[in-house]
C-alpha cells in the first residue's frame, strides 16, 4: 500500500489516508476503457498544467478559444486529451460543450471521456489536499500494466447533461436532496469511474451530520465558495 | 442550495450573496478565516495560504483547519466533475433555488450560458 500524507504535522483523519492511498493505487491500475500507463498520464498531465505557459495565458484571455498555442507537457498523450486535462485542471469555470463535443470528434468515446474526468477530478482532491497542508505530492501512481479491462453495459437515461446519467429510481431523502443526486450519477457510463471518483471524495464531506469538527454550516459555506470560484452551476 | 437548508435546521439566517460577493459576511461561525482558507486553496495561493493556516491554527485548532481544507480540496474536484459533464440541477433543488440563483448571480453558471460567454472565437473579439 502506498503511505500518504507521512510528512505532514497536521491530524489528518486515518479513514481519509487509507481512501486516497487505495483510490492513488487504483489509479495505476488498468481501467475500463484506459490502460494504467494511459492513465498515469493524465495525472501527470493535470500536474503539468499547474505550470503551464499557454494555461496561464489562456486564464488571462476573455474565452479559451480566443488564444492559441501550445501546452506545456511531459507525455505522448494526443492533443486533444492534453487540452482537455488542461482546462478541467486549471480552467474549470469556462468548461462548454464545446470541449467534451472536440474529444468525441477525435474518434474517443463518451465512456473514455468519462473515465479520463474521473482520474483527473480525483487526483485533483489528493493533489488540492496535499497542497493545502504544504506538503509535497505524492509520486505519480506505480504503473499496474494490461490491457483495459472493458465492462458490463449500465442502464443509463438521458436527462439533458453532455452524457447520459446512471438510471435510478427518485427518492427524495430527509435532507430534501434526492437519494441519488446527479452529481453521483454523472459518471453513470463507466461504474468503475464512479467508483475511483467517490471513493476518492467520500472522506471529505457529507450531507448531513458531518463528522468532522466544523458545523454543517460551515462545511456548506466553504462547499459553495468552492463552487462559485469554479462556476460550478451544480 | 445547502447552505440556507443548514441555516435552516441550525436557526440561523445566512447572508447567501456572500457566496458569489467576497465583499458581503455571511453570518457563518468564523466564515472570513473559512473563505480565506477556501479561497487560497481554490485558486492555489499557496504562499498566502500558509501564513493563512498559521493564523486559523491559532484561531481554530489543527483538527478543524484540516476539516476546513478537506472539504475544500474534495469539492476542488467534485466540482469539475459537474462542470465536466454539463449535468442538470436534480428536479427539486431546480424548482427551490430558482429565485434564490437569479440574486446570487449562480444562474450565470448555466452550462448553456456558459456556451455562449466561452465558446468566443479569437476573431470575434477582434472585431
Amino acid at each position: 500500500m502506498v503511505i500518504m500524507y507521512e510528512e505532514t504535522e497536521y491530524p489528518l483523519r486515518e479513514e481519509l489516508i487509507t481512501a486516497h492511498a487505495a483510490q492513488w493505487e487504483r489509479i495505476g491500475q488498468p481501467g475500463a476503457f484506459w490502460t494504467a500507463e494511459d492513465r498515469v498520464a493524465f495525472v501527470q498531465e493535470a500536474r503539468s498544467s499547474q505550470s503551464c505557459d499557454f494555461c496561464i495565458l489562456r486564464k488571462k484571455a476573455m474565452s479559451p478559444y480566443a488564444v492559441t498555442g501550445k501546452h506545456t507537457s511531459f507525455t505522448n498523450l494526443p492533443s486533444v486529451l492534453i487540452d482537455t486535462i488542461h482546462r478541467i485542471r486549471t480552467d474549470p469555470q469556462r468548461i462548454t460543450r464545446r470541449m467534451f463535443d472536440e474529444v468525441l470528434a477525435s474518434n474517443y468515446s463518451r465512456e473514455q471521456y468519462i473515465e479520463l474526468v474521473s482520474v483527473v477530478t480525483s487526483a485533483t482532491i489528493i493533489d488540492t489536499l496535499h497542497q493545502a497542508l504544504g506538503i509535497s505530492l505524492p509520486e505519480t501512481p506505480e504503473i499496474n500494466s494490461g490491457n483495459p479491462l472493458g465492462q458490463k453495459k449500465p442502464h443509463l437515461v438521458d436527462e439533458g447533461a453532455w452524457v447520459p446519467l446512471a438510471d435510478t429510481k427518485f427518492t427524495l431523502t430527509d435532507t430534501g436532496m434526492p437519494s441519488a443526486p446527479n452529481i453521483t450519477r454523472a459518471m453513470g457510463c463507466v461504474p468503475s469511474a464512479v467508483e475511483l471518483f467517490f471513493g476518492t471524495f467520500r472522506h471529505h464531506y457529507a450531507l448531513k451530520n458531518i463528522p468532522m469538527n466544523i458545523s454543517q454550516s460551515q462545511a456548506e459555506y466553504v462547499a459553495s465558495r468552492v463552487s462559485s470560484i469554479n462556476e460550478c452551476f451544480y | 442550495m445547502l447552505l440556507r437548508a443548514s441555516g435552516d435546521r441550525e436557526e440561523k439566517i445566512f447572508n447567501l450573496n456572500s457566496i458569489t460577493n467576497s465583499a458581503l459576511l455571511s453570518g457563518v461561525e468564523q466564515g472570513e478565516l473559512l473563505r480565506d482558507l477556501t479561497d487560497a486553496t481554490v485558486l492555489s495561493q499557496w504562499e498566502d495560504l500558509q501564513e493563512i493556516r498559521k493564523r486559523a491554527s491559532k484561531i481554530l485548532g489543527h483538527q478543524t483547519l484540516v476539516d476546513i481544507l478537506t472539504v475544500a480540496s474534495g469539492f476542488n474536484g467534485i466540482t469539475r466533475v459537474a462542470d465536466s459533464t454539463g449535468i442538470p440541477l436534480d428536479k427539486t433543488t431546480a424548482e427551490t433555488t430558482f429565485d434564490l440563483r437569479k440574486t446570487t448571480g449562480i444562474e450565470n453558471f448555466d452550462y448553456s450560458n456558459k456556451s455562449n460567454r466561452y465558446d468566443i472565437e479569437k476573431d470575434s473579439l477582434t472585431v
